[in-house]
């Protein structure tokens, strides 16, 4: 590569919040790399399954969800509180989720990741692909382009968006995030595809047409803080488990034997039976909301989507690639706003931060900035269960001998598996956390 | 599923040049292996006999769970892939 390598803006990753930026720069006039190392954008992403609403997305393409490539579109979602050997489960299952707009879709990531792409590509965005972004180019303190691994030569720009999803080495090398991370911050994910006719899942999960089924699960992890989740494909089913590293590193267990063990839980081996693994994948995700945000811009750099920490985990969802994309169209714009003003300082490229303070990304993480420290209390990943479990068996349970009067049985219980004082603490917490 | 079977149900494009580079030295010293557990490719192997550690970075899922855990930023080298290498998944 020689200095004719230069552009208006960089782009490095091309996942939903590189491309969502790309995408709006390059609408705008500006000539702009989405560089990406895989053979192929989304080559290398994976997520647990649930497209959420892009608002900023529909607002570029009104005609969003007719030509992205989706899955099913989730009306009825679910959670199921799981032991060892038994589940209680919810579901709510309610009409307008089966209209458009409609509410969420699962997709592929390989799929969707490559589209978005393609769409920026078609907006006049250069796309470069085999191509991991190894060092940052720096003039006179600020940031001035990119080198690429194992390639002579670098690409430049004024200004570079670092969109490389959660370890962003690039936001690193820019002194934008902590040099390390705290493992209580962070989750994986593991997840495997199962293929499943299509029949087979409209029976099982009780769906007709299009429709698809988003089911969480609390418990089920061995003890590691975590979840699980299970979302039907059109024809195939994406089980996982999330854990959180702080916990997983000290439990000695491995996430491919708790993974097993799920899937081998009476009651979910009932929901996968007679498909076959097809894939087998896993992923970091940054958990620590609110106070895990590192600096959103810098001297030439701007930070969007996972490599700024923006997910959202609740635990009853998560919510990732609608704020990566959302905060990609941001920084296209903070990035359309410095090339008019011609400053891309910290102090130039400072729109994207109140850009950002004023978007449903930064309020919702806000909101939720208790979220992860709920999370954190074992007794949701034990006990509760647990507690649920065992409080429906024995509502249901026939065995001549006389109910005892609700409430109480629910203190009875609770006071055996959680103690009262802890319940109490917790839903204190959960209370203020949601 | 069996985790030694990784090769037939996920694709990789492996490169010779690996692009995690472990000092084995500072695991021996390590009072936890956080990684040998937490790694959902089972990419780490200590073996207690030989006190010694073996990073093998073929079937390498590039999640990034090792970069975190690792709290001596055992290291020498953590990047993802040269272009093109590496991980290739299809449908997930
Ligand atoms: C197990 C799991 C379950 C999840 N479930 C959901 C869900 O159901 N719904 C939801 O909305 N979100 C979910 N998420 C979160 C969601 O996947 C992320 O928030 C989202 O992918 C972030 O998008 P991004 O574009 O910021 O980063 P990524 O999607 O991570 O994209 C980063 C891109 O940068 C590329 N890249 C990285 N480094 C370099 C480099 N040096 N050079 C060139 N390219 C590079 C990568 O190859 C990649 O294409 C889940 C995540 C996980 C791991
Ligand atoms: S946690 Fe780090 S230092 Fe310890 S064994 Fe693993 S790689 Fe080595
Ligand atoms: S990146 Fe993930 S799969 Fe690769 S060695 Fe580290 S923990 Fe294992």
């Amino acid at each position: 590569m020689s200095s004719a390598y230069s552009f208006d803006a960089i782009v490095v990753g091309a996942g939903p919040a590189g491309s969502s930026a790309a995408l709006t720069m390059a609408r705008a006039g500006l000539k702009v790399a989405l560089v990406e190392r895989g053979t192929f954008p989304g080559e290398k992403n994976m997520f647990g399954g649930v497209l959420h609403r892009l608002p900023s997305l529909e607002e570029v393409f009104p005609d969003f969800w007719e030509r992205a490539p989706l899955e099913r579109h989730i009306v009825k979602k679910g959670v199921t509180f799981m032991t060892g050997d038994s589940t209680f489960s919810t579901t709510i299952e309610a009409g307008n989720f089966d209209r458009p707009p409609y509410n969420g879709y699962t997709i592929f990531r390989p799929r969707f990741d490559r589209w978005l792409a393609e769409e920026a590509v078609k907006a006049g965005a250069t796309l470069i692909t085999r191509a991991t972004v190894d060092e940052l180019v720096i003039r006179n303190g600020q940031v001035a382009g990119v080198t690429i691994l194992d390639r002579r030569g670098e690409l430049t720009a004024p200004v570079v968006v670092a969109a490389d999803g959660v370890l962003s080495f690039t936001a690193k090398k820019a002194g934008l995030r902590q040099p390390t991370f705290d493992p209580g911050q962070m989750a994986v994910g593991v997840k495997a595809l199962i293929d499943m006719p299509r029949e087979m899942i409209d029976d099982r999960f009780g769906l007709v047409r299009d429709q698809g089924f988003a089911n969480e699960f609390v418990g089920g992890t061995g003890g590691v803080r975590g979840g699980g989740f299970l979302y039907t494909n059109y024809d195939s089913l994406s089980i996982g488990l999330v854990f959180h590293l702080g916990s997983l590193r000290t439990s000695g267990k491995t996430p491919y034997d708790l993974l097993n063990a799920f899937m081998e839980q009476p009651q979910v081996d009932k929901m996968i039976r007679g498909g076959r693994l097809q894939e087998y994948s896993a992923h970091v995700i940054p958990e620590g909301g609110y106070a895990m945000i590192p600096e959103l811009v810098g001297d030439g750099i701007i930070v969007a989507g996972d490599a700024a920490a923006l997910c959202n985990a609740t635990g009853l969802n998560l919510e990732g690639i609608n704020l990566a994309s959302h905060s990609g169209v941001l920084a296209g714009k903070a990035v359309i706003a410095a090339h008019q003003a011609g400053d891309f300082s910290r102090r130039g490229l400072q729109v994207y931060r109140q850009l950002m303070d004023d978007s449903y990304v930064i309020k919702d993480l806000k909101l939720y900035r208790k979220a992860p420290h709920m999370l954190h209390n074992d007794r949701i990943y034990n006990e509760y269960p647990e507690l649920v479990c065992g409080m429906m068996e024995y509502i249901y349970r026939i065995d001549g001998a006389p109910k005892e009067n609700l409430s109480k049985l629910f203190l009875k219980t609770a006071r055996e598996k959680v103690g009262l004082k802890n319940l109490a603490a917790d839903a204190f917490s959960a209370w203020r956390a949601l | 599923m069996n985790i030694d079977e990784i090769f037939d149900f996920t694709s990789f494009t492996i490169d010779r040049e690996p692009h995690i580079v472990l000092d084995p030295q500072v695991c021996v010293n390590c009072d936890n292996r956080g990684c040998t557990n937490s790694c959902p490719a089972r990419c780490y192997t200590w073996s207690e006999e030989e006190k010694k550690m073996t990073f093998v970075h073929d079937g390498c899922l590039e999640c990034g769970t090792c970069y975190v855990v690792c709290h001596r930023n055992a290291f020498t080298r953590w990047r993802y892939p040269r272009g093109g290498f590496g991980v290739a998944y299809r449908m997930t």
